[in-house]
């Protein structure tokens, strides 16, 4: 992700077409107790694009900071036309209950959450890099440390206290 | 709050964390050392961790799906493209985007679908939708939106297809289950469309209520058909991709098992799909339960062999046998193809003239049956009994009682086995056979009479009890038989 914005930005269509082809064929191979394995789903998509264009990523790190932040983007800008299509831009925004999280009934809003996460990025911008790449990237405990280049202890840390922080914004919000 | 606010929060937190969580408290008050602000922000902080779960732990993709799922391509209201004058989104969702259009040269409305950008690059993918959309082409009747050509305009492909407007059966669901008077008339539009394609070798694959379009006069129209696997409505470059892998396409809700095995779909899948989609439009309820995952496991399990209990109740005992052997596991246990389907909705409709058939009347006119076969039963042994009394004519009334009494069994357990497997075909059944049935029972009292008057000198109680057995008979036939039929809703022909 160093400072390559402009790459970044270039190669955002081809992960985010290929993720969403592997998501949705994982989705659908899906079976009780063997749950979606997202980082599978990332080095499929990985492998594919790896074997399509070698020489565009540096690495696997590389790629899945690019697959989280483009799946990140493409998810927010499409709650949000789905929320101007719904009323005219107004609340209430598209909530997460499509009853596919792991342990059942929460539902949350994702447009929230993003605002959130800007919140969080200005207090602590790698615990907010760290969320990009464990939700929107799907990456595991072990991936994002290797991603972001820290050990996996520092990055259950993070993970703690950024996702008790962003729990605890968005029940302020729907609680409000 | 600044950075140097968050870090001290965030060390104090991971200390209060690491403790006993009976010390916790009165380790925060001394480490926050007054700052009353530091404590609570903590203390607040480890209670929403606590408290959070599974927060987050899925994927973002997973919890969103149906976002990933909307397709590109708003924002074409308005303009032309190629010679169609997009005039309004008609649809969008788990359909992707669905413009209504006017043709401009044939000057007439249609519906037009955008495909995924993926099919103009890969020519055998192509030229294999181009073969599709010929063959669907061809199908035309009035429960199946016609295709009317596949465009390529400006480098993307779009489906042209007669321009249907109504509501989904999805949206009449969310009122709840298709009210019983006009259940049977939807659900013989669908059949038709699938008997028509079936003939034509087309499967649907994707038959879902979103697919099922009623039009203002309460027709059902059936869209998409042999292309759902083709429209954006489930990712369509990873369907075709998965259809060459042998990986499941379609939606999860909407599978046969076969299709969740990795194995081709054909008529029998349509027809399995046929059954989920009668019980969930007569119940309210999808049979296996309500969201994406639960239907998933059941299918499975179905797939694997396991035996799968639906939700919700069919009170509606003529349709139930129908959607029964739709649902079978054994694809050669479901009607071949939507015709047979089709045959037997016909039927139902032609027998209940409007009436459902009662379950209730219908277990009592069952009841009957097994009643009646087992006095039937004992005539021949009565006979055997009293052979020598009724002298040399003996063995020979005994035979004929026997084979009489046989036949009538027969007859009357098959009856029953129809009503238990074919419910529709049931009142066309008994009004062939019951014919034969009263003529075989009126004859056996007949002859239990004449036996009787035999023996009457000799044996007068065994007389008393042939003649009371040749009454019950009579009035079974001529009495019983008609009130409990007419209750289980069989009409007299």
């Amino acid at each position: 992700m160093s400072g390559d914005r402009q790459s970044l930005d270039s190669l955002l269509p081809a992960v985010y077409q290929e993720l969403r082809r592997v998501a949705a064929g994982y989705i659908r191979r899906e079976r009780p107790g063997q749950t979606l394995q997202p980082t599978a789903l990332v080095h499929e998509a990985y492998l594919r694009l790896m074997k399509d264009r070698p020489d565009r990523w540096q690495n696997r790190a590389h790629f899945c900071a690019i697959a989280a932040h483009s799946m990140r983007q493409i998810l927010i800008e499409r709650a949000r036309a789905r929320n101007a299509r719904k009323r005219g831009g107004a609340q209430p925004r598209v909530t997460l209950d499509e009853a596919l999280v792991a342990g059942g009934e929460q539902s949350f809003d994702l447009l929230a959450l993003e605002e959130a996460l800007q919140r969080l990025a200005a207090l602590d911008p790698e615990q907010a890099r760290l969320v990009e790449l464990r939700f929107f990237g799907g990456l595991t405990v072990e991936e994002t440390a290797e991603a972001m280049e820290i050990s996996p202890a520092t990055v259950k840390r993070h993970w703690a206290v950024a996702r008790a922080w962003l729990a605890r914004e968005l029940e302020g919000r729907t609680g409000a | 709050m600044s950075q140097t606010r968050w870090r001290q929060i965030n060390d104090l937190f991971h200390e209060a964390l690491a403790r006993d969580p009976a010390g916790r408290d009165a380790f925060i008050d001394e480490r926050a050392a007054g700052d009353d602000e530091l404590a609570r922000e903590v203390r607040s902080l480890l209670a929403s961790h606590h408290r959070s779960g599974g927060f987050l732990e899925a994927p973002a993709w997973e919890v969103a799906s149906g976002l990933l799922a909307d397709g590109e391509g708003a924002g074409l209201v308005g303009r032309q493209i190629g010679s169609y004058r997009i005039v309004e989104e008609i649809g969008r969702g788990g359909m992707g985007v669905v413009y209504a259009a006017e043709d401009l040269r044939l000057r007439r409305m249609v519906a037009l679908k955008a495909l995924p950008i993926e099919y103009t690059r890969d020519p055998r993918r192509r030229e294999r939708l181009q073969r599709e959309a010929q063959a669907a082409a061809q199908l035309s009747h009035e429960t199946i939106a016609t295709v009317h050509a596949l465009e390529e305009i400006d480098g993307v492909l779009f489906i042209v297809s007669e321009l249907v407007r109504g509501r989904t059966l999805r949206e009449e669901l969310q009122d709840g289950p298709i009210p019983s008077n006009r259940l049977l008339e939807t659900l013989i539009d669908v059949a038709s469309a699938l008997a028509v394609a079936h003939a034509h070798g087309i499967v649907h694959r994707d038959l879902k209520p979103e697919n099922l379009l009623r039009r203002d006069d309460g027709r059902v129209k059936v869209l998409d058909f042999g292309l759902a696997r083709f429209t954006p409505a489930g990712d369509a470059p990873t369907m075709t991709k998965a259809t060459e892998q042998g990986m499941i396409a379609g939606t999860p809700g909407y599978l046969a098992p076969e299709q969740v095995a990795g194995g081709e779909a054909d008529p029998r899948s349509d027809v399995f799909v046929f059954g989920l989609l009668a019980w969930e439009l007569a119940t309210g309820l999808h049979p296996f339960g309500s969201n994406r995952s639960s239907q998933i496991a059941r299918l499975v399990e179905l797939s694997e062999g396991r035996l799968v209990t639906l939700r919700g109740v069919l009170s509606l005992a003529g349709l139930d046998p129908i959607i029964r052997r739709c649902l079978h596991r054994e694809p050669g246990l479901r009607y071949p193809s939507g015709e047979a389907l089709l045959q037997d909705l016909r039927c139902l409709r032609e027998n209940s003239r409007g009436d459902w058939m009662s379950a209730d009347g219908l277990w009592w006119w069952q009841f009957h049956q097994w009643g009646v076969a087992v006095l039937l039963a004992v005539m021949p042994i009565l006979a055997w009994m009293i052979r020598r009394w009724v002298g040399p004519l003996g063995p020979a009334m005994f035979f004929t009682i026997l084979a009489l009494a046989t036949t009538a069994v027969t007859l009357r357990l098959n009856l029953v086995f129809t009503s238990r497997v074919q419910a529709g075909r049931l009142t066309s059944h008994h009004a062939r056979l019951f014919p034969w049935i009263a003529r075989l029972e009126l004859g056996l009292a007949a002859l239990l009479v004449v036996s009787a008057l035999f023996i009457a000198a000799s044996h007068e109680a065994t007389a008393a009890a042939l003649i009371a057995i040749a009454v019950v008979t009579a009035a079974s036939i001529l009495v019983i038989e008609p009130a409990t039929a007419g209750a289980a809703g069989i009409r007299q022909g």
